[in-house]
């Protein structure tokens, strides 16, 4: 008897429970998922750009999952998210190649910034990136300073390596290369205890820099080609995964690249830095993709995934990727 | 302020499901193994001791591979939803629940089982005797499950997404405050998760004093 006095009640609050869990998560709405990189995420552009979608589309909610551009493209690939927003142009290039991104268009752009000690022992203030990266490596082997690396693939790592290998230098397994594993203000103010040299993005750099949290270095090389950071939306391919949804990221990748997108773009971060975090490509967009293009095709170069394929071969993707440019 | 007091709940709420989901299997397989006196059950009650440590991000990246929609559960389509989270959780708490009931229920048997059983109850009568008896003892350990399930970071990372409005909880909060520098925030949001624990300690400590 005690047994069915107790059971019957816990049993009934046990469902209850579910249910109540079950329908108080349930989406209201239809949503859409982006992964997203975390500098474009942290800073709070994305929310901005998503609560002014919001504001025309009340039926819409979109989820933004925010990781680094490595792990964004892989969750791209694995077709659990509608769209991506990334600044790795070699790692785009490979998920383009898969057909697991189309209809890609560039939308922001700003520069990396090489950040290293106030006394700058290896003398790069005001140098072009590569003769920079080499100084660094040069100085680092005399034991005068360290750098910093995120090591995590994302978008700014990936650049770094690129640097590297422009430079024509390997620092893997140096001592004096230490890699962090975490995101950027990690590795900002890491690089800020050790006065040490690191790559970081503006946006990032800016933010901490004004908050004072970074007194021992500061921002040394910001110029350059190799140093242009470029912020692109892609769409999941919709015939891979048939549930992700096509039409509704579509409809938020135009309008991001809207004239009234582009603006609210330009105009983020003015009114807390005096100067926007990141600019708009709408003016730019050609010249923007000709460096994108340089970008994946240096990268190209050495890499094992595709050297079996011809250079011939690789810039006809290069013109599919740019033609599609052009759809949204 | 109204976003912390939101995320505060969701944390609950989403903790709270969790263990209550997981005390649906955990304390039937407790009830299970401390009757069995063989050496399968001995291996068995090892492998949930062992997996009490399991880092949370394991257990996350286990889920994910799962509910992936490349994953063998992917058609569920609940990957990023609170309710991945509350799975995940109880996945993760049940080697606590188990480990640490078992001992209570090995004690139990001792008396309040056999006790039953020689008083003319069933198997089944004998043992919501047991868990009625030990009740108190139970809410101590669903407590210690509840703060291992509140504290977790890595399934909510991994399957919640930390998806604002939607699967955004107190620890994945703490974690974007960190990445975004603002470290004062993120200690103020360690210090809510300790209290919403400490809220929750004292109630049950009060209900056990108030039972004894």
């Amino acid at each position: 008897m005690i047994a069915k006095k107790y059971a019957i009640p816990l049993i009934v609050v046990i469902l209850a429970t579910a249910i109540v869990c079950v329908f108080i998560f349930l989406p209201k709405r239809e949503t859409i998922r982006v992964s997203t990189t975390t500098s474009l995420y942290a800073t709070g552009l994305l929310d901005v750009l998503a609560d002014w979608f919001k504001a025309k589309h009340p039926e819409v909610d979109i989820h933004f999952i925010a990781v680094g551009s490595g792990a964004a493209l892989e969750l791209a690939a694995k077709g659990d998210v509608d769209m991506v927003f990334v600044h790795a142009p070699s790692l785009e290039y490979e998920y383009i190649q898969q057909r697991v991104l189309v209809e890609g268009v560039i939308i922001a752009y700003n520069n990396f910034t090489i950040t290293g000690p106030m006394e700058d022992p290896a003398e790069i203030q005001g140098l072009d990136p590569i003769t920079a990266f080499k100084r660094i490596y040069s100085a680092c082997e005399e034991g005068k300073t360290i750098f910093v690396s995120r090591g995590d693939n994302s978008g700014t790592h990936t650049r770094e390596l690129l640097l590297w290998k422009l430079a024509g230098l390997n620092p893997q397994g140096k001592k004096w290369y230490i890699e962090t594993g975490t995101g950027m203000t990690e590795t900002l103010l890491t690089t800020n205890e050790m006065r040490a040299y690191t790559l970081s993005d503006m946006g990032t750099y800016l933010k901490l820099k004004r908050e004072g949290r970074l007194p021992n270095i500061e921002s040394l090389v910001s110029s350059g080609r190799e140093l242009i950071n470029i912020y692109s939306v892609y769409l999941v391919n919709h015939t891979m995964f048939p549930h992700t949804k096509y039409n509704l990221a579509k409809e938020f990748a135009q309008f991001v690249s809207s004239e009234e997108g582009q603006e609210l773009i330009g105009q983020f971060g003015v009114d807390v830095f005096g100067e926007p975090l990141f600019y708009p490509a709408l003016d730019r967009r050609d010249e923007l993709r000709q460096i994108w293009e340089w970008f994946a095709e240096i990268s190209l170069e050495g890499s094992t995934t595709i050297r079996h394929m011809n250079y011939t071969m690789n810039m006809k993707i290069l013109q599919i990727y740019a033609e599609k440019t052009l759809v949204l | 302020m109204e976003e912390i007091l939101e995320i505060t709940l969701r944390s609950i709420i989403v903790s709270l499901s969790a263990i209550l989901l997981s005390a649906t299997w955990s304390i039937p397989i407790t009830l299970f193994l401390s009757r069995q006196k063989t050496r399968i059950a001995n291996i068995i009650m090892s492998f949930f001791n062992s997996l009490v440590g399991i880092p949370t991000v394991i257990v996350g990246l286990f889920l994910y591979m799962i509910l992936s929609s490349s994953g063998p559960l992917g058609f569920l389509r609940i990957l990023y939803t609170p309710h991945a989270i509350i799975i995940g959780q109880s996945l993760l708490i049940t080697p606590w629940i188990v480990s640490l009931s078992y001992e209570v229920f090995v004690k139990a048997r001792n008396t309040y089982w056999e006790l039953a059983l020689a008083l003319g109850a069933d198997y089944f009568s004998a043992n919501m005797v047991m868990l009625r008896e030990t009740l108190p003892d139970l809410l101590v350990i669903l407590l210690i499950a509840f703060s291992r399930a509140v504290g977790e970071l890595g399934v909510a990372l991994l399957v919640g997404g930390n998806i604002r409005g939607y699967t955004r909880v107190l620890t994945t909060t703490i974690a974007l405050a960190v990445s975004r520098g603002e470290f004062e925030f993120a200690l103020a949001l360690g210090a809510m998760l300790v209290f919403v624990l400490f809220m929750i300690a004292l109630t049950i400590r009060l209900i056990k004093a108030y039972k004894e």
